[in-house]
């Protein structure tokens, strides 16, 4: 029917808005550049591995993947419903509650904080070794971090474009150095033998399974952000649900791969002592015995890319948060605004950008270790978060479907959100449970309850506040989860 | 100077010169032609007939993002035409977006002039300026045009007032305006 119609009278209108849409390949991008794959697998993989001392991590990946998809069933549904399609407290409000909301927007700014700041201590491990073998020194990694904070601070307030294709391209070589090490690693098992026991279901059924499954959710981080291009996707029904569920995927088998793989060429056994033993270096050092030198020094490069690129895109994933809770006055007006001159999210991203250089003078005057104490403990806490932020949309998207079904599928609404809502909250659970072992420290170490604490404090406070605004601004309450659209929105008041 | 705050604040423009003349009407997030009978100017009767003829689009936001795909090359084409505005071919360099230089010094600033100086003293604004400096705020230009800081605080108080006391089509535009501006920033492509 449609085609017909417009076949007799073409529409210049959608025809105009139509050529400047997005089709899936390049949501996938986006997302994919976010999660900016070497990181993980340079970083929060072998970190893992050293700090928890199990290693199920493969599995776990595709078990947390499973989860995911099944989650984003009633997520992308959602999202065509709302007005900040990018950003999980919209959804805790609308299906939850303007309070749980707030509580939620709270939590948000913390674990994407907690994630971004977190990278500046992987890319002093990242730039290290290189800057050695260039230049023969060993500069302390927050001389190397603090030159990464002033660029990301940078190029955040001046909007600078980072280069989509050169994103596409880094990304790319990215997976493509991946593969080439896991295909190393693969047809060179260790003398014990080529092993698929980390792949096991088997390999989940151990002391600290939480921290595995934090760890995991931590690699997929990003993907949440595909919805932000539902009005911007060429068909919103069809590519942002497709962008989601392979994005998804990807993930999951490219992560499960290169942690099954490191395994099999250390040996199951061995692969918690190489990697406490070569920290970061871990697939380098792996990939060198069979590669030679040169492919490892470009991989090494594009590790560094790779995190610079994530420092980035959580820059301004977090300096977004700011703005839209601005423009919804949740947060004072200030952060509502753009610099004239870049359109920058002015006000957030200089927030963000304090915050991430106090971490970093405070990390480095207390002489704490940047890999484990900065990258890792912070991606576990902003992973954690994530996941807790997650868990709780995947409430509100059942909340939402039952008071108003919107002609979507039984399917939609309830039978894949209820099992997700299931296994996220089994997933909270074994986190909670399992902290110490996520964090490496002694059970019953004050950190493993202090660090989910926050999150619990953040989301009282941000209740209250709620209730504040409630009582004294009830235009501004009113209008919480609007994000942008808050301007437009300000009749219905 | 950021482009798509800029043409998005333009296209806004586009249509409040229409509702101005009272061409078209914006009524919450939705417009519509109201007047045919065209204002003898190229560009704005080129947005009034594609409004008339596509009937099927009345959401506001459409017509902000269709509009701004050219807003900035059709507005600074009718200041070149009307000789207010001299483009500059860029010799050394390929850049990307043609530079513009204003003809005339004291009349290209004067409505920035004319604005700061009203909205510093909480003076009455015409329906136009009304419109201008709304769509300016909408775009965050305040702060450019309000080059002092101290004058900022004053300045947005009445532009609060400005937008509760104007003409609700002009207010309804600006809002939406404001809100593609803001929604353009959430969905930046990286």
């Amino acid at each position: 029917m449609r085609t017909a119609k417009s076949a007799v009278k073409p529409d210049p209108i959608s025809g105009a808005l139509a050529a400047d849409r997005l089709g899936a390949p390049s949501v996938v991008y986006f997302v994919l550049s976010a999660a900016a794959p070497l990181t993980v697998v340079a970083g929060v993989v072998t970190t893992a591995y050293a700090i928890t001392e199990i290693t199920g991590l493969p599995i776990a990946f595709l078990v947390v993947g499973v989860v995911l998809a099944v989650f984003a069933v009633g997520y992308v549904a959602m999202a065509r419903r709302m007005a900040n399609a990018g950003a999980f407290y919209t959804y805790v409000a609308r299906g939850l509650g303007r309070p749980a909301g707030i509580a939620a927007a709270w939590m948000a700014l913390i674990a994407y904080n907690a994630l971004q700041v977190g990278l500046y201590g992987a890319f002093g491990a990242a730039t290290t070794p290189l800057i050695e073998r260039w230049f023969g020194v060993t500069p302390p990694w927050w001389v190397v971090s603090l030159i990464a904070w002033a660029l990301v601070a940078a190029l955040g307030v001046m909007r600078v474009d980072l280069n989509g294709r050169l994103l596409a391209v880094l990304l790319t070589a990215e997976v493509a150095v991946i593969l080439l090490f896991d295909f190393a690693d693969l047809i060179n098992p260790a003398p014990s033998g080529f092993s698929m026991e980390t792949l096991a279901p088997g390999a989940l059924f151990t002391d600290g399974v939480g921290a595995l499954l934090v760890i995991a959710t931590l690699g997929f981080v990003g993907f949440e952000s595909s919805v932000v291009f539902s009005e911007e996707s060429r068909e919103p029904r069809r590519t942002v649900p497709l962008a989601t569920y392979s994005a998804v995927a990807i993930i999951a088998c490219l992560y499960a791969l290169s942690s099954w793989a490191m395994t099999v060429a250390t040996g199951p056994a061995d692969i918690v002592a190489t990697a406490q033993r070569d920290q970061a270096d871990t697939i380098f050092l792996l990939a060198q015995q069979h590669l030679g030198a040169t492919v490892v020094d470009i991989a090494r490069v594009l590790f560094a890319t790779s995190v610079f690129a994530a420092m980035i895109s959580f820059h301004n994933t977090t300096a977004r948060y700011f703005f839209a809770l601005g423009r919804e006055r949740v947060l004072p007006a200030a952060f509502g605004r753009t610099r004239a001159r870049s359109g920058a999210p002015k006000t957030g991203s200089i927030a963000q950008s304090v915050l991430g250089l106090a971490v970093i003078v405070v990390y480095a005057v207390l002489g704490l270790d940047p890999l484990v104490h900065l990258f890792f403990y912070g991606g576990s806490f902003g992973g954690f978060g994530v996941l807790l932020l997650i868990f709780v949309t995947s409430i509100a998207v059942i909340a939402f479907f039952l008071r108003e079904p919107s002609g979507e599928t039984l399917g939609r609404r309830l039978i894949a959100p209820v099992p997700a809502a299931i296994a996220l909250a089994v997933m909270v659970w074994l986190a909670l449970d399992n902290f110490a072992t996520l964090l490496g420290v002694p059970e019953g170490d004050p950190l493993a309850w202090l660090l989910p604490a926050v999150y619990g404090v953040a989301a009282v406070v941000g209740v209250i506040w709620a209730l504040v605004l409630r009582a004294g601004q009830p235009a501004v309450y009113s209008l919480v989860g609007m994000g942008a659209k808050a301007a437009a929105a300000q009749d219905t008041v | 100077m950021h482009l798509q705050g800029i043409a998005l604040g333009l296209a806004g423009a586009l249509i409040a010169e229409l509702v101005l003349a009272q061409r078209v009407a914006v009524r919450g997030v939705r417009l519509g032609v109201v007047d045919v009978q065209g204002l003898q100017d190229r560009v704005a009767d080129k947005v009034l007939s594609e409004i008339r003829n596509s009937p099927q689009h009345t959401d506001v936001r459409t017509w902000l993002a269709y509009l701004a795909q050219r807003s900035i090359a059709d507005v600074s084409g009718r200041l070149g035409a009307s000789g207010l505005l001299q483009r500059q071919t860029p010799k050394v360099l390929k850049r990307k977006q043609p530079r513009y230089f204003s003809t005339d010094f004291s009349r290209a600033m004067w409505p920035a002039t004319r604005l700061r100086l009203s909205l510093v003293r909480c003076e009455p604004l015409s329906p136009q300026d009304m419109a201008l400096a709304t769509l300016m705020d909408a775009c965050d230009l305040t702060d450019t045009v309000l080059d002092d800081p101290a004058d900022r605080r004053v300045a947005r108080q009445y532009l609060t007032t400005l937008m509760a006391a104007m003409p609700p089509p002009l207010r309804d535009l600006s809002r939406q305006v404001r809100a593609a501006v803001g929604d353009a920033v959430l969905t930046y492509r990286i």
